[in-house]
């Protein structure tokens, strides 16, 4: 059981990967930290039915996740938006190399994924999560999760960079 | 594994981790060792990756929001106050014992519906300031109150009662059952605020156990009145005034 977990001390330890995933994921600082305290209410409220204590930060990863597509789902103000039609409002590209550009491009790139590559590639970035931890949090399989990433990767260096893809090929189906 | 394809299992690795760890990405890495084209592709393809973790890692978190958390939370356990938990479980224990004491008492209340109590109760009631329900010196109209409330009315006085002054009635009530309470006066100077020195406590029969069988009146002192007991058809009489048994036998 995770009982014993000091609140206080599992906020400090936690809420600034996870306040940078939910702004990875909504690109705005309000809706991130409602996320991010959100998920920290759930803890509090629920916390204690985890049983392995060393699953918390996956536990809390996984249920900012659910907050935000719940959120998605209800309020559709994250708009789907395909990479052909963003194209005119992409970040700066080829000619500036990727070292030089700044973390609010690297966010406008990551924003322009699509929803279902936006939380694996920043899970991939932001913790080192191995491709099982990221399944765990995304709740789908690992397959799926490497697919994601593969996409998502190659997408998110397309829209860095204005180049062509940087794997060999990417999939184009989830699997 | 050709070229293509450890491009894409490459494609996932993160320098430093445990990506290393995983026997496809191994490979991959061994291949790179012998392909120079893959190795060229897999150094700009790390140091992409360092860049981007460590951009993405640079997103600022606003100043507070640890603090802002902590005290939602405090908040909101506030709002339920735990430290009025002992209190509400004392009181919670205190209703629980109560109930666990009274219901004995309240059952036992209901069994104990002898003469001996009754007796008691109705001397009590007789003896404290009691408000009569009708205060009137109209037989009639006594028993027409009695009988419009669906107390005992059809009662049958001795013929020495019957020449006694009444005062008023009052209905009062025994193990859920009515009890007609006509007062009367024998004459006697009364005490400020006494409405009557003699009571008379009609009762259906079968409301109180022990009765005594027909017969004379049984007498005894009940407190502070001398009482006398009898039965007749399904009622029961009780008679009590403050004087002697020699006073009472007067009206029996």
């Amino acid at each position: 059981m995770a009982d014993g977990v000091d609140f206080e001390g599992l906020v400090t330890c936690h809420y600034q990967p996870l306040y940078q995933f939910a702004f990875s994921l909504t690109r705005d600082e309000a809706d991130a930290c409602d996320l991010t305290q959100q998920t920290f209410c759930i803890w509090a409220a629920k916390g204690h039915q985890l049983r392995d204590e060393t699953k918390v930060k996956t536990w809390l990863f996984t249920t900012l996740h659910r907050e935000f597509l719940g959120a998605r789902r209800k309020q559709v103000r994250f708009p789907h938006v395909e990479l052909e039609q963003a194209a005119a409002e992409l970040p700066v590209v080829s000619p500036t190399p990727l070292h030089q550009l700044d973390n609010a491009q690297v966010l406008a790139a990551l924003a322009h994924l699509d929803e279902i590559y936006r939380a694996p590639v920043a899970l991939f970035y932001l913790q080192d999560y191995s491709y099982l931890e990221i399944a765990g949090i995304l709740e789908v399989p690992i397959g799926t999760v490497k697919s994601r990433l593969a996409r998502g990767l190659d997408r998110l260096h397309q829209l860095l960079t204005g180049g062509s893809a940087i794997g060999s090929s990417a999939p184009q189906t989830d699997l | 594994m050709n070229h293509n394809e450890a491009k894409d299992i490459l494609l996932l690795y993160r320098p430093g981790t445990a990506d290393v760890a995983d026997p496809q990405i191994a490979e991959a890495l061994a291949l790179a060792q012998r392909d120079a084209e893959l190795a060229r592709w897999f150094g700009e393809h790390c140091a992409r990756q360092e860049v981007l973790r460590a951009k993405l890692r640079q997103i600022p978190v606003p100043a507070g929001l640890k603090e802002q958390i902590v005290s939602e939370q405090a908040a909101r356990r506030k709002d339920f106050d735990w430290r009025r938990l002992p209190a509400l479980a004392a009181v919670a224990a205190a209703v629980v014992v109560a109930f666990v004491l009274i219901t004995p008492w309240l059952q036992s209340l209901k069994s104990d519906n002898t003469l001996a109590v009754y007796q008691n109760r109705m001397v009590g009631t007789a003896l404290r300031t009691y408000v009569m329900d009708l205060a009137t010196n109209n037989s009639g109209s006594i028993r027409a109150y009695l009988g419009q409330n669906h107390a005992p009315a059809d009662y049958v006085l001795p013929a020495p009662l019957e020449k006694v002054a009444v005062t008023g009635c009052a209905i009062e009530s025994w193990q859920g059952m009515k009890v007609s309470m006509i007062c009367f006066s024998t004459g006697k100077p009364l005490a400020p605020g006494e409405q009557g020195d003699l009571w008379l406590f009609v009762v259906d029969r079968a409301a109180v156990k022990n009765t005594p069988s027909a017969g004379p009146p049984q007498l005894a002192r009940v407190n502070q009145l001398m009482t006398a007991v009898w039965t007749q058809g399904d009622k029961l009489y009780l008679l009590g005034t403050l004087g002697n048994e020699q006073t009472l036998r007067r009206y029996l």
